[in-house]
C-alpha cells in the first residue's frame, strides 16, 4: 500500500467522521455555543471572590454614642445587608427562621464598658453550615471593629488635654518614641506578582478552558466507537483493508478540528469580554493542541474498551467526576493533602492548568513547564495508540 | 474441477466450554454459490466470522486464496465482500456517501470508483434514493444497498449473512437475480440462509448441525440421500391425525404440506400395507394417499432432526 493510498483511505475515514458530525446538528449546535456560554457563565461567577450582601441581623441595645458609630460602620460595610432586629424573647436567636447568616447584638452599656477600662465583647451569632462563610463573615465584623478601635484611640490621642502631652514629655525619649511607634498602626507594603491586580478570571481562565474542552471532547470521542460497535459497523470496518491506526486517525482528526474551534472560541471570549491576556501565544497554542490530543485520546481508549455508548459515557462521567475538584482548575492543589496531590497528578487537565497559569501569568519559558508538556504528548500518545491497541485485542 | 476458493480443515472455534464450530473440513471451488444452512445457532455465523478474519480459529486451519485465513487476515481483506446478518452501515450518511466511504476504505479511488459507484446505482436501483439517508430506506433498500457497499470493489468472493432475512419475495427475487449475474461473471457466493427456496438455487449445500458439517453437497444430490419416496397421507380430520400419526411407533415425524401429513419413516411402506389390512385409528377417516419426491424442507427437516434412518451415508 503507498503512502498516499493511506493516507487516502484514512481521509475517507476522517470525512465519514466529519458527517456523522454535521448530520447530528443539535449536538453541534450545542458544543458549538455551550463554550462561550459557559465561559460568561462560570467568569462572572467566579469574579467576585468575597461575600457581598449576606442577609445580617443588627441590635443596638446600648445606644450610646460609641454605639451608634459602630452601627454606622457596619453599615457602610457591603458585605452585609442589614436588617434591625429586636428580639421578642432572651432566648437565643433563630437564624434559619429570620434568614440571616449572622446577627450581630451591641450588649447594654456597651459604650460605657469602652470608657472605664473593662471593654465588653460584641455579641455575635454565626450560621455554621457552610464552613466557609461563618469564619469569613466573622473576619468582616473584627476588621471593622479593629479599625473602630484605631480611630477612637487616634480620636483620643487628638483630644488629649495639654497637660497631658507635657507630661508626656518628662518620659524619657527612648520610652516615648516607642510608645508613639506602638500606638501607630503597623503595616505591610506588598507587591504582587503576574496578577497584580488579582483578577479571578486571569487564575482561572485555564480552569474553564480545561473542563469545557475535557468535558465535550472525552464524551463525544467515547460515543464514536461504541456506537460503531453497537450499530455493527465496526465489524464493516475492520472487514476492510483499513487498519486500527487508520481508523483511530481518522476518527482522532475531525473531532480535534471541532476542538480547536472549541477552543479558540472559549479563548475568544476570555481575551473580549473578560480582557484576559494571552503570553507566549505559541506556547499556549502547543500546550492546548497537546491537552486537546490526549483529552481525544482518553475518550477513544474509553470508547475502545466499551461494549456500548451507554457504557462509554458512564465511564466518561466517572473519569470526569474526581478531575474536576482535584486539577486545580478552580481550587488551589496545596489544599490538597500530599496523597491525593500526587493523585491529582496523574490527570491531564492538571498538567495542563498549571502550564497555561505559568506561560500566561507567570510568562515563563519553555523550561519550566516542559515536564507538563511532556506529560501531555506521552498521555496522547498512550492512549491513542492504546485505543487501536484495544481495538485490535477485543477483535481477536 | 475448477480451484477452491476455500478450503477448511478441521476448522473449529469454542467461546470458553462452548463449542461453537466443531471441526469443519471442506473445499469450496471458484464460481459456486455455495449456501450454508443450519438452525439458528448451528454455528453458521461463527463459520463466516472465522473466514472473514473477524475473529480467530481455536484451531484448525482455513484458507482463502491460498492465504491463511487468520494469519493472512490483511492479505485477504480486499479481495472478499462482505454483508453482516443485520444492517451495518452508517444511517446517518446517505446511499452515496455510504457507497463512497466503503469505497474509498476498500481502496477504489477517482474516475474508478465514480464508475463503479454509477454502475452500482444502476444494477441494484438505488439511483432514485441515491441522495436519502440509508437510515430512511426500507428493508429491502437497505439490503440492496449493504449489498452494493460489499461489491464497490469487486471483490471475488462475497459472504452474506442471511441476506434476505425478513425480506418479501420480490426483494427476495432482486436478490437472487443479482447473485445470479455475479456468478454467471465468476464471483464464489458463500451465503447463509433459512429459506429452503433458497438453498435449492444454490449450486451446493454445506448442511451444519451443532457445529459439525454433516452433509455437503448439490442440491439434488441432498435429495437423493433420501431412502425413496416420503409417504403423504390424507386424513379427516386433519389435525387429530398429525397428532395421532406422530406417535405411531416407527414413524421419526410428520410434517402438513397443503394439506397432506408427510410421514418421515423408514418403514412406510410396510405401514400402508398393515392399515389396507386393518385401519387402527377410531374417528379418522384415510381419504387416501401418494408417494412425494422429498424437497429441501425434507432435507434440512431430516438433517436437523436427525433422522438417520431414511437417510443414506448419514454421519451419526
Amino acid at each position: 500500500m503507498t503512502i498516499a493510498a493511506i493516507f487516502r483511505s484514512t481521509a475517507s475515514v476522517a470525512k465519514k467522521e466529519f458527517l456523522h458530525i454535521l448530520r447530528d446538528w443539535r449536538v453541534l449546535i450545542l458544543i458549538l455555543s455551550l463554550p462561550p456560554a459557559f465561559t460568561l457563565l462560570l467568569g462572572h461567577a467566579f469574579e467576585e471572590t468575597s461575600m457581598t450582601d449576606a442577609p445580617a441581623l443588627l441590635r443596638d441595645a446600648d445606644h450610646s454614642e460609641e454605639s451608634q458609630k459602630l452601627v454606622e460602620r457596619l453599615k457602610a460595610n457591603k458585605t452585609f445587608a442589614w436588617r434591625d432586629w429586636t428580639p421578642d424573647t432572651a432566648a437565643p436567636v433563630n437564624l434559619l427562621k429570620a434568614g440571616a447568616l449572622i446577627a450581630v447584638e451591641i450588649p447594654p452599656h456597651w459604650g460605657g464598658s469602652l470608657n472605664n477600662g473593662d471593654p465588653q465583647p460584641l455579641r455575635l451569632t454565626l450560621d455554621g453550615t457552610d464552613t466557609n462563610t461563618a469564619p469569613q463573615l466573622r473576619g468582616a465584623i473584627q476588621e471593622d471593629l479593629g479599625q473602630f478601635q484605631l480611630d477612637s484611640r487616634q480620636a483620643m490621642i487628638d483630644d488629649l488635654p495639654d497637660e497631658v502631652l507635657e507630661l508626656g514629655k518628662k518620659i524619657p525619649e527612648p520610652v516615648r518614641k516607642r510608645f508613639v511607634s506602638a500606638m501607630s498602626p503597623w503595616t505591610v507594603e506588598s507587591t504582587i506578582l503576574y496578577n497584580p491586580d488579582l483578577k479571578f478570571i486571569d487564575y482561572v481562565m485555564p480552569g474553564i478552558v480545561g473542563l469545557i474542552l475535557q468535558l465535550l471532547t472525552v464524551t463525544l470521542t467515547a460515543c464514536t466507537i461504541a456506537r460503531e460497535r453497537e450499530s455493527g459497523t465496526l465489524a464493516q470496518l475492520l472487514v476492510s483493508p483499513l487498519s486500527r491506526n487508520q481508523i483511530v486517525a481518522g476518527k482522532v482528526f475531525p473531532h480535534l478540528i471541532v476542538s480547536i474551534l472549541l477552543i479558540a472560541a472559549t479563548l475568544a471570549t476570555g481575551y473580549f469580554h473578560f480582557h484576559v491576556v494571552y503570553r507566549s501565544p505559541v506556547l499556549t497554542a502547543v500546550l492546548c493542541l497537546l491537552f486537546l490530543l490526549c483529552s481525544l485520546g482518553t475518550g477513544l481508549l474509553i470508547s475502545a474498551f466499551c461494549q456500548t455508548q451507554t457504557q462509554a459515557i458512564q465511564f466518561a462521567v466517572f473519569y470526569l467526576f474526581p478531575v474536576f475538584p482535584l486539577s486545580g482548575a478552580f481550587a488551589p492543589l496545596d489544599q490538597l493533602p500530599p496523597g491525593i496531590r500526587s493523585l491529582s497528578q496523574a490527570f491531564p487537565l492538571t498538567h495542563f492548568c498549571h502550564a497555561f497559569r505559568m506561560v500566561s501569568l507567570g510568562q515563563v519559558g519553555v523550561s519550566s513547564v516542559v515536564g507538563d508538556l511532556v506529560f501531555l504528548a506521552l498521555g496522547a500518545v498512550v492512549t491513542c495508540f492504546g485505543a487501536a491497541l484495544l481495538l485490535r485485542r477485543i477483535q481477536d | 474441477m475448477p480451484e477452491s476458493v476455500i478450503v477448511l480443515d478441521q476448522l473449529a472455534k469454542s467461546f470458553g466450554d462452548t463449542q461453537a464450530v466443531a471441526g469443519v473440513t471442506m473445499d469450496i471451488p471458484a464460481g459456486e454459490i455455495f449456501g450454508f444452512l443450519g438452525a439458528n445457532g448451528a454455528g453458521k455465523t461463527t463459520t463466516m466470522r472465522m473466514l472473514c478474519g473477524l475473529t480467530k480459529p481455536t484451531s484448525g486451519t482455513g484458507f482463502i486464496t491460498g492465504h491463511d485465513i487468520w494469519k493472512g487476515r490483511y492479505a485477504i481483506r480486499s479481495r472478499f465482500g462482505y454483508v453482516a446478518q443485520r444492517f451495518s452501515l452508517y444511517p446517518d450518511l446517505t446511499v452515496l456517501e455510504n457507497l463512497r466511504f466503503f469505497g474509498a476504505a476498500y481502496q477504489v479511488s477517482g474516475k474508478q470508483l465514480d464508475d463503479r459507484v454509477e454502475t452500482l446505482l444502476d444494477q441494484l436501483d438505488l439511483r432514485p434514493k441515491s441522495r436519502a439517508l440509508a437510515g430512511s430506506l426500507s428493508g429491502g433498500m437497505r439490503q440492496m444497498l449493504a449489498l452494493s457497499c460489499a461489491l464497490v470493489h469487486e471483490p471475488a468472493l462475497l459472504f452474506l449473512d442471511e441476506p434476505t432475512s425478513g425480506l418479501d419475495p420480490v426483494h427476495r427475487q432482486q436478490i437472487w437475480d443479482l447473485l445470479y449475474e455475479l456468478s454467471s461473471q465468476g464471483t464464489t457466493i458463500f451465503v447463509t440462509t433459512h429459506y429452503m427456496d433458497e438453498a435449492e438455487r444454490c449450486t451446493e449445500v454445506g448442511f451444519l448441525h451443532q457445529g459439525r458439517l454433516l452433509a455437503k453437497e448439490s442440491p439434488l444430490g441432498l435429495k437423493g440421500h433420501f431412502k425413496g419416496q416420503l409417504l403423504e397421507m390424507q386424513v379427516e380430520p386433519v389435525m387429530e391425525g398429525l397428532a395421532r400419526l406422530r406417535a405411531v411407533p416407527g414413524i421419526l415425524g410428520v410434517a402438513l404440506r397443503s394439506g397432506r401429513i408427510r410421514i418421515y419413516s423408514a418403514e412406510s411402506g410396510r405401514l400402508v400395507a398393515k392399515w389396507e389390512k386393518a385401519w387402527p385409528f377410531e374417528g379418522l377417516t384415510w381419504l387416501g394417499h401418494s408417494w412425494a419426491a422429498p424437497d429441501m424442507e425434507d432435507v434440512f427437516k431430516a438433517y436437523s432432526q436427525g433422522y438417520t434412518a431414511i437417510l443414506e451415508n448419514a454421519a451419526p
